[in-house]
């Protein structure tokens, strides 16, 4: 995943690299003291050379040094995909990392470009969020409610993350709470069955709030870990259907809502979740269809701008295919830095 | 967010307003919050830049018409030029075919095959739909589901794994309806397999068309994704899910755009009804998160062609009081200048609002008082003398001092007007227009 992003990035690196080398005197600091290039003189002074020595041949860098390279990550990022305002905000924090550094010679230039490339994504894709240890040091059984709007794969992840937990050795049950959509009952059916995990449905039209309070009974009656509760796909444009969502939490007392999304969506993924965190709260989030986007810069720009923690990313239709999303991880990939 | 960028685009117009000349540093600064607006709706970057370069040309370029001043021009330059980004709707014949539908997981394919089965139903037309959608779970449930509600018949067998072999099948089976939709699995474009399969599908089927599935949310990724769809099999038509969102569907012109089609469909809701034709109007409003721009153009298309009018005959050189009294009728037809201004992008914040009230209010005034004249007053006003002035006033309801007034401002537009007469004329006359209105 994220190929493209990474081989640009891994250049863009370079590049850096050897700028900052340039504007860095060589290494006997003698030929060219003053690493400004805004007053680079062709004969040192005599003061040039005592600054030099008062400051412990330390060079400083400054914004011209890494003004093309930058331009370069900004278009790469761009070209990614990766939204203008995230883009804007990595390139910040870059420059803010790079420049006005003080360098001793000596220091690797590699490790201060890579800091500062890396300080900049991990903080622009926020913390991950560790299920499996949250299921561990939480009380049983911990409830899970899926939400999103409508076709972002909301019973597919269920499915996943239900396959994912019970690989990990915790027992799992279903809540089909999606009592709307035509055929949704069947889907998961086949799915928990594929799995062998327990579905606990109504029929079509039932109350989706009985169904999942009805699954968490369920697991508190046979002791099984985790409830996941799916529901329907709604908008969050309609009222009724998103207070059927506020019951919903109401009755079962969800310990995490999962905000599920897809990462191809474009500015529209930013509205919807807000208005989800508004109006039901979202604790962690889903991005689903990862794989679809070889370049990877929308599940950046939308981990992004949701602001919560991205839990899982979904990469196919397999139930393997779901990553857990580390941001260190991803990062450390992209840049290839071996962790 | 969304009406943020309405509004800001609403200043961009509106520092247009009352220029004389197309401004080169207004127009930039109207197409870049064009272009943000766009971006934002998710319009692929490329095509934006495309259509920001075009209005941009155009309006610097191109002379406006008689009549119409700066904001005008430029509104419908703009006008057009997304109207050519949207596209004209695809085309829906009411006979019998077989439609394939493509598409992204999660798009809506398989609701908005029953949405296009229900359309052909009540058009009086006999609709089927098959699932070859072998790989989800409950996808044929879900479909059979759906048409049973309906009526329509669906075939399908979720024991089978053969997605040919059922539309093989299917198309057999329903020989005697008159449109067959066969709905897919959804795929993306990576899955090199399952394009594989749709290509062998659309073989099979020999479909009239083929209409690619776009989720309204879907961003810069359409371009790409519809590219894939329609190096494979051709895509000549895109249906847009999910509008009842607040995603403003820009994705799916870059599909528009790849696939040389148009936008055929949008689906706007959960029941089996919300499926409408196209209309780029309400589209290119949605986009914009502005009001009803055509409506907009339209109406200063009528002002120009009275407006024309008047301008020749004031060009013959003869400007009477008659003349006068037609364009303020002109103006009139367009309805009070308070709800024309409420009309037009610019809303109704931060105008001054009291010069329009004066204004329109003396326009009034003038009408009554031209009513109060004889014919002969009206063709040759230096006739009107200060008997005659008193006689228009109480007829009127006036005072003298108002009739004084309409004959000097009739007097300065004749002088005006005498010095248009064989000059330059184009950007003077605007400036009288201006005037006329009284702006």
């Amino acid at each position: 995943m994220f190929e493209g992003l990474r081989s640009r990035l891994q250049k863009i690196q370079g590049t850096l690299e050897r700028s900052i080398q340039e504007a860095a005197p060589p290494a006997n600091g003698e030929e060219r003291p003053d690493a400004d290039p805004g007053q680079r003189e062709r004969n040192p002074t005599l003061l040039s050379k005592v600054k030099v020595l008062i400051t412990d041949r330390e060079f400083l860098i400054s914004e011209k040094d890494v003004e093309g390279p930058l331009f370069e990550l900004e278009m790469v990022l761009l070209e990614n995909d990766v939204a203008l305002p995230v883009t804007e905000e990595i390139l910040q924090r870059v420059r803010d990392g790079l420049t006005g550094k003080h360098r001793k010679i000596g220091d690797s230039v590699e490790d201060i470009v890579i800091s500062s490339l890396r300080d900049a994504l991990l903080c622009v894709l926020g913390d991950g969020f560790d299920l499996l240890a949250y299921t561990r040091g939480h009380e049983k059984p911990v409830r899970i409610l899926f939400t999103g709007v409508n076709g972002t794969g909301k019973t597919t992840t269920v499915a996943k993350v239900a396959h994912f937990l019970k690989k990990n050795g915790f027992s799992v049950v279903i809540g089909a709470g999606d009592t709307f959509r035509a055929g949704a009952l069947e889907q998961i059916d086949v799915h928990a069955g594929r799995l062998g995990i327990k579905v606990i449905q109504h029929q079509p039209g039932a109350d989706p709030s009985a169904v999942l309070f009805d699954a968490v009974e369920y697991a508190r009656a046979h002791r099984i870990d985790v409830v996941l509760a799916d529901t329907a796909g709604r908008f969050h444009n309609r009222a009724n259907l998103m207070s059927q969502l506020e019951k919903i939490r109401r009755v079962m007392k969800p310990d995490l809502i999962v905000y599920v999304d897809e990462a191809v969506a474009g500015n529209d993924a930013v509205v919807r979740a807000q208005e989800f965190e508004r109006t039901v709260g979202a604790d962690a989030v889903v991005l689903t269809k990862a794989d679809m986007d070889p370049k990877g810069g929308a599940a950046i720009s939308i981990a992004h701008t949701i602001g919560k923690p991205v839990m899982f990313l979904g990469t196919g239709q397999g139930y393997d295919d779901v990553i857990p999303f580390s941001p260190v991880q991803v990062v450390d990939e992209l840049l290839g830095v071996q962790a | 967010m969304l009406d943020r960028l309405g509004s800001s685009l609403k200043d961009a117009l509106k520092k247009l307003a009352g220029r004389n000349v197309v401004d080169r540093a207004a127009v930039e600064e109207l197409v870049r919050d064009l272009q943000r607006a766009l971006i934002q709706s998710d319009v692929n970057v490329r095509l934006v830049m495309q259509l920001s370069q075009a209005i941009k040309t155009r309006a610097i370029e191109e002379q406006p018409p008689k009549g119409t001043n700066v904001r005008e021009h430029v509104l419908r330059i703009v006008y057009q030029e997304l109207v050519r980004l949207v596209g004209s709707a695809g085309e829906v014949k009411l006979e019998p075919q077989v439609i394939l539908m493509a598409g992204l997981q999660g798009s809506g394919k398989t609701t908005t095959t029953a949405k296009l089965a229900r359309y052909f139903q009540r058009k009086g037309l006999k609709a089927g739909v098959i699932c070859a959608d072998t790989f989800r779970p409950g996808a044929y449930h879900q479909l059979q589901t759906l048409c049973s509600r309906i009526n329509i018949s669906c075939y399908g067998d979720p024991e089978e794994k053969d997605a040919l072999k059922i539309v093989k099948e299917g198309l057999s089976a329903s020989s005697g309806t008159e449109v067959v939709i066969i709905d897919t699995q959804g795929r993306h474009a990576l899955e090199t397999e399952l394009i594989q399969e749709i290509i062998d599908i659309n073989a099979i089927a020999r479909a009239r068309h083929r209409w690619l599935v776009i989720d309204a949310a879907l961003g810069q990724q359409a371009a790409e994704q519809a590219r894939r769809f329609h190096e494979a099999i051709h895509i000549d038509g895109v249906i847009i899910t999910k509008m009842d969102g607040t995603a403003k569907g820009g994705g799916a012109l870059s599909a528009v755009a790849e696939t040389g089609s148009g936008i055929v469909f949008i689906g706007a809701g959960e029941t089996i009804e919300d499926l409408e034709r196209f209309e780029p109007d309400g589209f290119i409003s949605r986009l914009l998160g502005m009001g009803d721009l055509r409506a907009l153009v339209e109406r200063a298309g009528e002002t120009i062609s009275t407006g024309e009018l008047d301008v020749n005959a004031m060009l013959r050189g003869k400007f009477t009081l008659r003349d006068m009294y037609k364009q303020l009728e002109a103006l009139n037809r367009m309805g009070p200048l308070k709800q024309i201004m409420s009309m037009l992008p610019l809303g109704n914040i931060e105008l001054p609002q009291d010069a329009y009230d004066i204004t329109s209010t003396k326009m009034q005034r003038y009408r009554v008082i031209m009513d109060s004249m004889t014919a002969t007053e009206l063709d040759d006003p230096a006739v009107i003398g200060s008997s005659r002035i008193h006689r228009i006033a109480i007829g009127a309801g006036a005072t003298m001092e108002e009739v004084r007034e309409l004959l000097k401002y009739h007097k300065m537009m004749k002088r005006a007007l005498k010095g248009v007469r064989g000059g330059p004329g184009k950007a003077t006359m605007q400036r009288l227009m201006k005037k006329f209105g009284g702006a």
